[in-house]
């Protein structure tokens, strides 16, 4: 008989703040608004012109006509920019006791100590913490704010935003590129290694609200990183949307290694967009866990450009109960001699709707390219869904692609097996989850492989048996 | 006229361009002249009181519609002595070159049936057609289909199943013939134990348009769907392969499994697909693969040492992707023609 918790108690991630700010924008979405939040930003020009002309592209662009229900969004109910009560701070002591309070208990501070070259929080709208070691700065290594790196380096930023991300890709970068806010920009300079991670993490607390940060990583000749993102939210009962984007230049002969661990809170529309440009030689590895959001709708990119180029996606997705986790990766060949690698897993519960939604397109240059897509769904009850959608468009003959999928329950002989070995049916289903997902977590970093393991306990608990 | 075919059950992103594919300048005759040329082998009792009940898919609103008011041949066929091999053969020539047809298949027995489409003529021919099978509770049944018109011709097939409790059927398509051709494949696997065995076998070249949509929705417990279509394509030919399998709640220890391989002959050729699978019930299993590539060098070069040249190695390569597919032919006399074909299309 299955015990059913109706909504589980999320701990840390689930405490609310008072919706304490020093700006709150109106709600909805107008000229005006964006012109606001411009002003608020103290945009160059160059900046409130790309904000509105992607109004203008927001206004003209459909709602996808595909995918997730987006019905219960409405845009006038959605404040786009909330500034939290502090400045920007490059130490933990001048962030307000109730943000940084938020922040510890999410364990970034202590991670930072411990195991990042760098952190970049943002709390609502704006970011609130920046740091980076002093080694790399050295070595001309750039981690900043997004806002601080289009006053500081705006040749930089103008050669690359939202060129790799075109403002009309969909409805939702329109959306970004109009109100965008906060963020992290990186610089890796040619031959530069940056052997420990850099991390940000993205913290809405503000109910009605949406967040929008923009990623701008470049990854220049030769150079290495490895990227964290982190997300959550409080629960509220009405919907808040994060329309994030991700541009990321991987150039030729460098590495980049992007992990997300994407937890927001169950009233989210997670509408998030991530690219990648990589050059000759180059390679990046994209490691992904989604867990939270009411809906998701979110593929990775690889736009593989340079002749051998390399691109790996390890992802699992984990739909409980109300949500609709809609996810998957997508792979352009362009270059000769490029190969692709992907790692997918799913488990729906408890009413969750799982879907594989994938692209694979092998262009008429991409000569002796190579691709390999797997990809397992698991469903643990008789009410939930998942589907695979994936797409594979192959437009010449000098290649090798394979794809395959499976889709079924927790078999019952490992269940009886585990259960003759002492375990409770319990723990033996809560260890063959753990084992589905185990070659995803051991991509991820320890603190974070932990809290995935984690997770998987909190959704598994009185939810099977 | 420009029309739109065969819509997947789950919409994908237009960019895509695979779900509802748009094909121009297409002439769908109405009014056409009976088709005179067609043998029946074996059928005692046929009639054309055929049921014309709305497709669940089909092959999009216009060719359904001039089924249902067009057709110039109809035939219902109630399988009564499982030693027959049941065969309808449309043969097209100069005088008939539109064939826009409805056949129901009755499976009480067990029994085959092949249905064979080939051109006599030169003439551009069109063909728009609709086959219904029901399998009915413990019968088996193998339906062939195989289309050999010429490469001029239109070619629209949409077939819909439905099979019950113990039921078994083996459905075999090569889609060989056809400028453009469209097939629509759906399938409702109501009954416990029922099976449902699916082989394609497709060979594409020049700009010719290869468009399969397959659906099978597994409702019944114990129910198994099982999917394996084997294509080639050369010079500019482009192919949508789209295959869903919809395991439906309630169909308990059911299992299917899609797999769809497609060799690349030419590096002009664009292959796409679309395995798709969907799950409201979590006691099924259900597996897909596609793969794509081009013909192995080890095996060419076995082959060439044996004396052969290029083009006879990849001739017996293909073919021998083929062949267990085409052995389910039951007829001798077919089967020589397909092979005939498959070696004419690939010289």
């Amino acid at each position: 008989m299955k015990t059913k918790v109706d909504d589980i108690n999320r701990n840390i991630y689930d405490i609310k703040n008072a919706d304490n700010y020093d700006f709150k924008i109106q709600k909805g979405l107008s000229r005006k608004i964006v012109e606001e939040i411009s002003k608020q930003k103290n945009d160059p020009d160059w900046m409130r012109e790309i904000r509105l002309k992607a109004l203008e592209m927001y206004q003209k662009l459909e709602l996808p006509t595909w995918g997730p229900d987006l019905s219960e969004l409405k845009m006038d109910d959605i404040a786009t920019y909330v500034k939290p009560k502090t400045e920007l701070n490059s130490s933990w002591d001048d962030v307000p006791e109730d943000i940084k309070n938020t922040f510890d208990k999410l364990g970034i501070p202590e991670a930072e100590k411990k195991s990042l070259a760098g952190v970049g929080a943002q709390y609502d709208s704006e970011v609130v913490y920046h740091s980076i070691k002093q080694d790399l700065l050295k070595q001309g290594v750039i981690y900043t704010d997004m806002e601080t790196a289009v006053r500081e380096y705006p040749e930089i930023v103008k050669e690359h935003f939202m060129k790799c991300v075109p403002i009309n890709d969909h409805k939702f970068v329109a959306l970004h590129a109009a109100v965008w806010s906060g963020g992290s920009f990186v610089y890796v300079p040619k031959g530069v290694k940056v052997d420990i991670p850099l991390q940000s993490y993205f913290r809405l607390n503000s109910p009605e609200s949406g967040q929008f940060e923009h990623t701008l990583i470049i990854v220049d000749e030769g150079a290495s990183l490895h990227f964290i993102e982190g997300c959550s939210a409080p629960k509220y009962n009405k919907v808040n949307l994060h329309a994030g984007c991700v541009e990321l230049y991987v150039k030729d002969g460098a590495y980049l290694r992007y992990s997300t661990i994407e937890n927001w809170s169950k009233n989210m529309m997670n509408l998030n967009t991530k690219k990648a440009i990589v050059g000759k030689d180059a390679q990046i590895d994209w490691v992904t866990g989604s867990f939270g959001s009411k809906v998701s709708m979110l593929y990775p990119m690889s736009i593989l450009n340079g002749d051998n180029a390399k691109t790996e996606y390890t992802g699992i997705t984990f739909a409980g109960k109300g949500q609709n986790l809609d996810t998957g990766f997508k792979v352009i060949h362009n270059g000769k001699n490029t190969s692709s690698l992907v790692n997918s897993k799913s488990i729906s519960k408890d009413g969750g709707s799982c879907t594989y939604r994938a692209l694979v397109r092998i262009a008429e240059n991409a000569k002796n390219s190579k691709c390999s897509v797997s990809c397992e769904s698991l469903m643990l009850d008789d009410i939930s869904r998942s589907d695979t959608i994936p797409v594979n468009d192959i437009r010449t003959d000098e290649v090798t692609f394979s794809h395959e999928a499976k889709i079924g329950k927790i078999s019952d002989k490992e269940i009886f097996y585990l259960m003759s070995r002492g375990l409770s049916e319990e723990d033996a289903k809560a260890m063959i989850v753990r084992g589905f997902a185990y070659p995803i977590s051991k991509e991820l970093p320890v603190e974070y492989a932990v809290e995935m393991n984690n997770l998987i306990n909190l959704e598994l608990e009185g939810s099977i048996g | 006229m420009n029309i739109k075919v065969n819509e997947t059950p789950i919409r994908t992103s237009r960019n895509f361009g695979i779900n509802n594919i748009k094909l121009t300048d297409i002439k769908i005759p109405k009014n056409s002249k009976i088709f005179k040329s067609i043998e029946i082998t074996n059928v005692k009792e046929s009639s054309n009181d055929v049921i014309s009940k709305k497709l669940t898919y089909g092959n999009g609103e216009i060719l359904e519609k001039n089924v249902s008011e067009n057709a110039n041949h109809k035939v219902k066929i109630e399988t009564k002595n499982s030693k027959d091999l049941i065969k309808i053969i449309y043969d097209f020539d100069d005088e008939n070159t539109e064939l826009i047809n409805e056949i129901e298949i009755i499976g009480n027995k067990d029994a085959n049936v092949i249905i064979e489409y080939k051109s006599n003529t030169d003439k551009k021919c069109f063909h728009n057609g609709i086959i219904r099978t029901i399998v009915n509770e413990g019968c088996k049944l193998n339906v062939a289909i195989v289309n050999m018109l010429n490469s001029e011709s239109n070619n629209f097939e949409a077939m819909e199943n439905e099979l019950f409790k113990d039921s078994k059927l083996k459905y075999t398509i090569i889609d060989l013939g056809g400028k453009t051709s469209v097939t629509n494949y759906y399938s409702n696997i109501l009954g416990e134990n029922s099976n449902n065995d699916l082989k394609t076998i497709y060979l594409g070249k020049e700009n010719e348009i290869k468009d399969l949509n397959y659906i099978a929705e597994v409702r019944g417990e114990k129910a198994n769907i099982d999917i394996d279509v084997q294509g080639a394509l050369g010079e500019n030919c482009k192919k949508n392969f789209k295959g869903t399998i919809d395991f439906k709640k309630g169909c308990k220890k059911a299992k299917g499994d899609e797999n769809e391989f497609c060799l690349l002959l030419s590096d002009t050729a664009r292959s796409i697909a679309l395995p798709m699978l969907l799950c409201t019930e979590d006691d099924v299993e259900g597996n897909h693969s596609t793969a794509s590539g081009k013909v192995d060098s080890k095996s060419l070069f076995y082959i060439m040492s044996r004396g052969l040249s290029y083009k006879e190695a990849v001739k017996l390569i293909v073919k021998s992707n083929f062949n267990k597919i085409i052995e389910r032919i039951k007829d001798e006399e077919i089967k020589e023609e397909i092979l005939k074909e498959i070696d004419r299309r690939l010289n």
